[in-house]
């Protein structure tokens, strides 16, 4: 049974004229973490708040552990839905201290001892007396996510939970909060514009953009093989080419050159397709098959991205690729390349 | 299910969808519950009936009324408060923004005291402010005798002729005690301000002097003219300085048109005087729209402060000069009157006993302002609409009138409908509330502004229902506010004049009423005991009217 589920929900906001979410259906798996991962003003965040119950669908019915919480007959109101939230900036109630704040909305007869079993969980002992404005960023993060987790919801929803953590913390806490999930075993969604937050912390992930799912599926596959040039462009840096499928049906022929390409959905020979390529999958090798001319690079630290322009049959394009940083390449240099096919991706042609 | 009934249950189903659809609309997808609406609703008409009633009766005054007195009473009513409200306006304006600008600009020395005494004329309400100055340069007054024994003046000016009954007397008050709003406005503008605009200026070739007038003066601009319009509206509502010092504009004229029960009159005049004083609100809604600069902020970097160099005496001169007249001097002629009150047992049990008039009708006042308040403040601002904008608006109906109009509504319509409660000091404290509900309002509104809507939100999906997060989250939150709230109701309360005036029972005399009394008759020993008392409470809500500006 999937815990949550979203069968064609639309939605347009008073006063606009393009819904913020169009038929948009989604399903979630029981204990699983899922990212909805989008530009700002994509539909995530309302997405978010449809499930939530503070806003209305339009159209479309919404369920939660398979009852029906929202469609054109129905509308149960968020204090019944059952769910957990963290808010973007935690929202913890700034009259109640640690310990308050997690039992707030708890009813058990044994509410002390929960409260304490979520403090130890979320690594807060000892701040039980703590009022919100006497916690560090990362401290707030960690009650607000005791104080949805502490009702057991079925469904913990967290928006943007890091955007508000600079990068050190940040990165401390996607591990800590994705340990914390798996520990009590809920169901999350999150909602993320950050790619890198959606990749280190996602069973799945969904791309959303103008309202509508652009793709579903794990962080490996949405990195390695995107479906559109939105997802390839907006999770990572990519290269989008034309090309024509080979005769041996597992690569490409381009303007810079014959590329593997083993994830083609099985396009026929000849047929022509669009691919993308990320610049992890340029590797430098003197005996390579790509030729090119640097133009111009940029040292990042963790690498350095070149672009290169490769000729081909008076044919010149332009792609982006990535060296060791250990390398020192100048504006004019020669190199050769060749291709791993892990990230190449033949995509919708759009 | 056959076919017919559902096709019924479809229609019934649309027509349902269509008027929630439109109801939805008009609270962009957040409707209140019904009950929060209904009290809210309710409490802003209460806000608004005596005024609407006032507008009523003067219309249906007959013509021969309104020719009357447009040809007799209308043009030097309308001389007498313009050129008041003008003069006043513009000296304020003169006082008020040099003194900000030298006390927040210069090396003024003990300029951190001087920023919240130079404020302080605010806790002397203006009546108090004139009785002080008739004992001081009234026709027994201390500068009368000084000069009446001084034979060099007599002998070459003449005997004392200064009349503090007189347009310049009531000028000078109300100067005094109320440019303190501008002081205090144009502080905040200039605490706001950018040095970045400055060195701009400064980087482009501008003399510091080109600087202020071309750069300072244009971006306090908002600040000095939110200042002048609450100085402006201030002058135009005032019946107690004016009325004390004997002078005659609109409101002192309703208030004696009522006296002597030509009420249809009285109602002419006021119509007038609510139109004066849209017009004054109106042009503070424009500017408001106008001047929204935008200062960036994320570079703020705080003013410099000029050298005042060989100025420093005479700047140092003018500020305590200001200070002496509008805060010590008072003081002390009210310390002095005091002590003779005292020792000729002015305090007794009367005093006593209009003390707790006083406290009786300000205090419950203040507490059902504070009750009132919430329900208003939380639909504005949980529930913004159309609706809830108009509910607000109309609750400032009161507030931006003056008080013999509110009074007179009420009078109206208590007489008229609801005569049991005519009569009866609960009229006074109806008053105070229709007067002063938007000032709890206003405190509670700036507490619950700092509650993120997501604290909401996060209690709502912790399972609570909208109605008790009010109690489990809003209230214990706002708490501050609403008591904030509740002393500047009370402080406001004790200091009214008009409306108690007009509306008391007989026999039923406040501190405020027995001041304008005693002090009518001369019998300054026991004026000043109640006043120095009234100055005393008003101390109680200072640092929060300081640091709201």
């Amino acid at each position: 049974m999937s815990a949550i589920e979203l069968r064609n929900v639309t939605k347009t906001y008073l006063g606009t004229t393009t819904p913020a979410v169009n038929n948009l259906s989604l399903s979630i798996e029981e204990g699983s973490i899922t990212t909805l991962l989008g530009p700002s003003g994509c539909g995530k965040s309302t997405t978010l708040r449809l499930i939530a119950g503070f806003e209305r669908a339009d159209a479309g019915s919404i369920l939660l552990g398979g009852k029906v919480m929202s469609d054109t007959n129905k509308w149960i109101p968020p204090e019944k839905r059952g769910i957990g939230m963290v808010f973007q900036d935690y929202a913890l109630f700034p009259h109640l201290n640690v310990f308050k704040n997690i039992g707030f909305g708890y009813k058990g007869n044994d509410k002390s001892r929960r409260i304490k079993e979520i403090i130890n969980l979320v690594n807060l002992d000892g701040f039980e007396k703590r009022f919100p404005n006497e916690l560090s960023g990362g401290q707030q993060q960690r009650v607000a996510l005791g104080r949805a987790l502490a009702n057991r919801p079925l469904v913990v929803l967290l928006d943007e939970p890091f955007s508000n953590l600079d990068a050190d913390l940040r990165v401390q806490m996607r591990i800590e909060v994705q340990q914390i999930i798996r520990e009590a075993g809920a169901t999350a969604i999150f909602v993320s514009h950050d790619q890198k937050d959606a990749l280190a912390i996602s069973d799945k992930i969904v791309v959303i953009n103008n309202g509508a799912v652009q793709q579903i599926g794990s962080p490996r596959v949405i990195y390695q093989f995107p479906n559109n040039e939105f997802v390839a462009k907006f999770v990572g840096q990519t290269n989008i080419l034309k090309g024509i499928i080979g005769k041996d049906q597992i690569s490409a022929i381009t303007d810079i050159g014959q590329i593997p390409c083993y994830h083609n959905h099985g396009h026929a020979p000849g047929t022509e397709v669009t691919i993308s390529i990320r610049p992890d999958s340029f590797e430098l090798d003197r005996s390579g098959s790509i030729e090119g001319t640097v133009l111009s690079h940029t040292y990042t630290g963790e690498s350095i991205d070149v672009k290169v322009s490769v000729e081909n049959s008076g044919n010149k394009t332009s792609i982006l690729a990535h060296m060791h940083p250990e390398k020192i390449v100048q504006a004019g240099d020669k190199v050769r390349f060749r291709v791993l096919p892990n990230f190449v991706a033949v995509i919708k042609n759009e | 299910m056959s076919e017919k009934t559902n096709t019924g249950s479809n229609i019934r189903n649309n027509n349902h969808v269509s008027f929630s659809g439109f109801w939805l609309k008009i609270w962009r997808g957040n409707p209140p519950g019904p009950l929060l609406l209904f009290i809210s609703t309710i409490i802003a008409l209460l806000m608004t009936i005596p005024i609407l009633y006032v507008v009523r009766q003067s219309i249906g005054a007959s013509s021969s009324s309104w020719a009357r007195l447009f040809n007799q009473r209308v043009p030097e009513l309308l001389w007498n408060t313009l050129s008041l409200t003008f003069a006043v306006t513009a000296a304020t304006l003169l006082i008020g923004v040099s003194l900000a600008w030298i006390v927040h600009r210069t090396d003024l020395p003990g300029r951190k005291h001087w920023k919240w005494l130079l404020a302080t004329p605010l806790l002397i309400p203006p009546y108090i402010g004139a009785v002080t100055y008739i004992i001081i340069f009234g026709r027994s007054g201390w500068v009368r005798d000084l000069w009446n024994s001084n034979s060099f003046f007599v002998s070459n000016f003449g005997n004392y002729s200064l009349n503090i009954y007189s347009f310049l007397g009531v000028f000078f008050v109300l100067t005094m005690f109320t440019y303190p709003y501008i002081f205090l406005i144009v502080s905040a503008g200039i605490k706001k301000m950018n040095r970045n605009y400055e060195e701009a200026a400064k980087s482009l070739g501008l003399s510091s002097f080109q600087t202020f007038l071309k750069v300072n003066i244009p971006l306090l601009r908002p600040a000095i003219g939110a200042g002048a319009i609450l100085v402006a509206l201030y002058v135009l509502s005032d019946f107690g300085a004016i009325a004390t010092l004997r002078y005659v504009t609109f409101t002192a004229a309703i208030y004696f048109q009522r006296a002597s029960f030509d009420m249809a009159s009285a109602s002419i005049l006021s119509i007038l005087l609510i139109i004066i004083t849209m017009v004054i609100l109106s042009i503070e809604s424009r500017t408001k729209k106008k001047s929204k600069y935008t200062q960036s902020s994320n570079s703020f970097k705080k003013p410099s402060i000029l050298k005042l160099g060989k100025w420093k005496y005479p700047a140092l001169i003018y500020t305590s000069l200001v200070f002496f007249v509008s805060v010590i001097l008072p003081l002390l002629v009210l310390i002095y009157w005091t002590r003779i009150g005292i020792s000729m047992g002015a305090i007794d049990n009367r005093f006593f006993g209009f003390a707790f008039n006083s406290l009786k009708v300000s205090s419950i006042a203040a507490l059902v302002s504070m009750l009132l308040a919430i329900p208003v403040v939380y639909i504005k601002s949980r529930n913004p609409s159309i609706i809830s904008s108009v509910i607000e608006k109309l609750s400032y109906m009161g507030y931006a009138l003056p008080g013999v109009i509110v009074a007179l509504g009420m009078i109206f319509v208590f007489n008229n409908h609801i005569q049991f409660i005519y009569g009866t000091y609960f009229m006074i404290i109806l008053a105070f509330i229709i007067r002063f509900l938007p000032q709890s309002m206003q405190a509670i509104d700036s507490s619950l502004s700092q509650l993120s809507i997501r604290v909401d939100e996060a209690a709502r999906v912790l399972g609570y229902p909208p109605w008790m997060i009010m109690f489990k989250v809003i209230l214990p939150n706002i708490i501050p506010g609403v008591l904030a709230g509740g002393a500047l109701v009370f402080v406001s309360a004790i200091k009214e004049l008009p409306a108690t005036l007009m509306l008391r029972p007989p026999g039923f005399d406040t501190l405020a009423v027995r001041i304008y009394f005693e002090a009518n008759e001369a019998i300054y020993y026991l004026a000043a005991p109640a006043a120095l008392l009234i100055v005393l409470v008003s101390v109680i809500p200072l640092k929060y009217m300081l640091s709201k500006y």
